[in-house]
């Protein structure tokens, strides 16, 4: 008895996924930038830092807020947090987390002498200040409650303080040192980066022994490595090809609404978008349906509040602008438009944006709105749109926290103007009384009343054409099993099964 | 010989000196701001001028170029805006990923196009000769990225037999990207070789050779051949420094790690170092294989050899 026994742990250990040694490899389109936090804020290098670091605060895939590395966290005052980390978590390369890693990873995030891109992350915290080893205290300059969700983007990993100091410049490229699931191994740039696992890992059982992951460009390429088996999983199909894959039985699509939402601004400094009729007017000429059905193809859905529906404090029920071409002639004739008027519309070299932009000089052409359409380099762009140069424009913004705050504060707010986010440069004091009030209110019914409130005038008032939020779909060989896509994009891989 | 040789490395430096001058201007004269590309449209402005000033672009553009250069001649080529890493690092990482294709499909063309146009010289009019003028014209014509994607779906996909991207796993990743890059090239190194050599076969020594007795194959492969080289070299030698600066599509579909993706990545971003370190050594590169290609001529033609001496 003793031996069948002895045979049967034995015989689950070796079949035991731990005890199996496999790699998913994962294709997306294109090479990291760097895997330092501070250095970017691009997607595919924050996909792959997901797996190399962790965060305070976790933000799970259904957006809940659970510890990380914190283990437990208390607001002592309006603006001081106390957090106490977890105890016996190392890095890999061996340093136990300590609280001065904290405060040198955010104090190095927030230096201005630095120029960390995703600076902007962290502009509330005041000071960081250690109490001992495993806790910390993080001071806010105001009243600011979606710091927790702050603290769980990629962007505010905790790095080890002796590794990024001793590799300096070299930090993120040829050294790379988290917490995470998964350590660096080696990086051949444009080729691929080579995980392992992390067997010491806090969070719980690392599954695959290696993730591999390769910078393909070209869509159709992806997905055909994917209908061979050269790869596990790709990110981002294109749209073709995701309806082409539905068929194989040997490939599952996994659908996810993100965070991002893609909109038409007005500049409501200029005539006539000055005027609400006319933004009203304009959001009924345009067949927003047929956009999301013809330009992005399945992968899209009509955006029925200015963030995803995804996103903490997303109003649940605004009526949409149903597209009624006469109810916009006469909207505009009460504006005193009846014979419409010459404007222009703005967008970068992004082509969805350019078919967007062509769809909207006809439909509005159909009411004797005349639209002049102009690309403009990226660069320019954002400079020209903060100058508050534009008529029109077309642009996207990812609520990345998953947030209300981060969605709107800096679209709608009047403090925001130009380059912080809003470039439509509406204001409305009720709006910005709403948005001040959300961010302090620690309790969440309040929360989402205030931004309820504050979207509904925004809806009403129309800055934008709403658009539409994303979806991204990503293709598996039907044999991985445990993939759980996240909205924000940063997939977690750890307990990925390949049967 | 030598001395003709050191004499044109040594005017290889003034020729990337030029280079260099030209695509700074280049860059400096394009819209948009590195740093603003790098922090994002969320930075605050002032953010953005503190990496300006970090990264010496608040500078004039002479004083910018000034440093750059005076840290080239210590061959220090600085680091990448975007991720930091050396950009001597960069492009060495990159460059023998495309070294290979190029060199590859370039010596997949020679031995394609150039027996392909001596058949076709020594038949013209023949079925032979039209299949040639056929399949030439319909490589020049293709389009890169039709055809990569095409082969792939043939051997890739239908076929299971090649892979269809990347560069590690073994030779069967070389077939297709070079196969896809090397056609425009068999192309014209086809139609270059037999128009040179029907002009050649028409000429009084060789119809002198005929009437002498010598045999056919002796007349083509060595008195005719070796003359009618000459042109075609050169265009071995353009179409090697065209595909080593210019695979960038054919790198793009078969996610090959090459420098023409490194370029044109570095030139969106404005990733001044990178742009400036990749355009010195295509420079550079094009200078050599143009050395080579007159070294090459001297040896064809002992009249420019007596010469160049």
């Amino acid at each position: 008895m003793k031996r069948i026994l002895v045979l049967f742990v034995v015989f689950g250990l070796l079949f035991s996924s731990s005890a199996l040694a496999y790699t998913i490899t994962v294709a997306q389109g294109a090479d990291a930038v760097t895997l330092d936090p501070h250095r970017t804020n691009d997607l595919p290098s924050a996909r792959i830092m997901r797996q190399i670091y962790d965060t305070l605060v976790v933000q799970q895939e259904d957006l809940q807020l659970v510890p990380g590395l914190a283990e437990s966290w208390t607001q002592l005052d309006e603006l001081t947090w106390e957090f106490r980390l977890r105890d016996g978590v190392t890095f890999h390369n061996g340093e136990l987390l300590r609280a001065s890693d904290v405060k040198f990873t955010l104090d190095r995030l927030r230096d201005p002498a630095f120029a960390a891109t995703p600076a902007f992350l962290v502009t509330f915290i005041d000071d960081i200040v250690v109490v001992d080893d495993l806790t910390l205290t993080i001071t806010t300059k105001t009243p600011f409650v979606p710091m927790l969700s702050h603290l769980a983007h990629t962007a505010t990993s905790i790095l080890n303080e002796q590794a990024v100091t001793a590799a300096g410049e070299d930090y993120g490229t040829r050294v790379v040192v988290g917490t995470g699931p998964f350590k660096f191994v080696l990086w051949e740039t444009a080729s691929r980066i080579v995980l392992e696992r992390n067997p010491e890992w806090w969070g719980g059982e690392v599954l695959p022994s290696q993730i591999v992951f390769r910078p393909i460009p070209e869509g159709t390429v992806r997905a055909i490595e994917l209908e061979t088996g050269a790869v596990d999983i790709v990110y981002g199909l294109e749209p073709l090809d995701a309806r082409r894959l539905e068929a194989d039985p040997n490939i599952r699509i996994a659908k996810v609404e993100t965070l991002a939402t893609h909109y038409i601004g007005f500049n409501v400094q200029k005539p006539p978008f000055n005027n609400p009729l006319v933004r009203r007017a304009l959001n009924h000429a345009i067949d927003v349906d047929a956009i999301v059905e013809v330009i992005w193809r399945g992968q899209a859905v009509r955006a029925t509040a200015p963030i995803s529906p995804r996103v903490f404090g997303a109003h649940p029920g605004l009526e949409v602008y149903e597209y009624n071409p006469e109810l916009a002639r006469q909207l505009l004739a009460e504006a005193g438009h009846p014979a419409g008027f010459t404007t222009s519309i703005w967008t970068n070299n992004n082509p969805l944006r350019i078919q967007v932009a062509e769809v909207v000089q006809a439909q509005l052409g159909e009411l004797g709105i005349d639209v002049e359409i102009q690309v403009l380099e990226w660069g320019t762009y954002l400079a020209d749109t903060a100058a508050g140069l534009h008529d029109m424009f077309i642009l996207g913004w990812v609520s990345v926290t998953a947030d209300a705050d981060y969605g709107l504060y800096s679209l709608f707010h009047s403090s925001q103007f130009g380059d912080p986010g809003n470039r439509t440069f509406f204001s409305n004091p009720r709006v910005d009384e709403l948005l001040d009030l959300g961010r302090a209110e620690s309790d969440p019914a309040l929360r989402l009343a205030y931004y309820k409130e504050a979207q509904e005038i925004i809806h009403n008032e129309a800055p934008w054409i709403f658009l539409l939020v994303t979806a991204e779909e990503n293709g598996l060989r039907a044999n991985i099993e445990g993939f759980v896509p996240h909205p924000a994009g940063h997939h977690r891989l750890y307990n990925l099964v390949r049967n | 010989m030598l001395q003709y040789i050191l004499r044109r490395i040594l005017l290889i430096i003034p020729v990337m000196l030029g280079v260099s001058v030209i695509v700074f201007s280049i860059m400096a004269m394009t819209p948009s701001d590195p740093a603003r590309l790098m922090l994002g449209e969320r930075a605050p402005a002032e953010q953005v001028q503190a990496l300006r000033e970090r990264l010496g672009l608040d500078q004039p553009v002479i004083v910018q170029y000034v440093r750059w250069l005076s840290r080239v001649v210590q061959l220090d080529f600085g680091r990448s805006i975007r991720s930091g890493r050396p950009v001597l690092e960069e492009i060495l990482q990159r460059l023998p990923a495309t070294i290979e294709l190029a060199l590859l499909a370039t010596l997949v063309s020679i031995v394609i196009g150039v027996p392909i146009g001596v058949l076709s010289a020594t038949r013209p009019n023949s079925a032979i000769d039209h299949s040639a003028t056929v399949l030439a014209f319909t490589g020049l014509a293709m389009p890169v990225f039709w055809q990569g994607l095409m082969m792939i779906l043939i051997f890739s996909v239908l076929l299971g037999w090649l892979p269809s991207s990347g560069r590690l796993g073994g030779w069967q990743h070389y077939v297709l990207p070079t196969l896809t890059l090397a056609t425009s090239a068999v192309a014209a190194i086809t139609r270059m070789t037999r128009s040179t050599m029907l002009e050649i076969l028409t000429q009084d020594y060789i119809r002198t050779a005929r009437s002498k007795g010598a045999i056919e194959r002796a007349i083509v492969y060595r008195h005719a051949l070796s003359n009618a080289l000459i042109p075609v070299v050169t265009v071995i030698g353009l179409q090697f420094g065209g595909l080593l600066a210019g695979a960038v599509i054919t790198e793009t579909i078969f996610a090959w790690p090459g420098i023409g993706r490194l370029a044109v990545d570095a030139i969106s971003a404005k990733d001044f170092p990178v742009v400036q370190g990749v355009v010195i050594m295509f420079a550079l590169t094009y200078a050599l294989v143009n050395l080579i290609v007159d070294v090459t001529y001297a040896y064809l033609d002992p009249r420019l050899r007596t010469r160049y001496e």
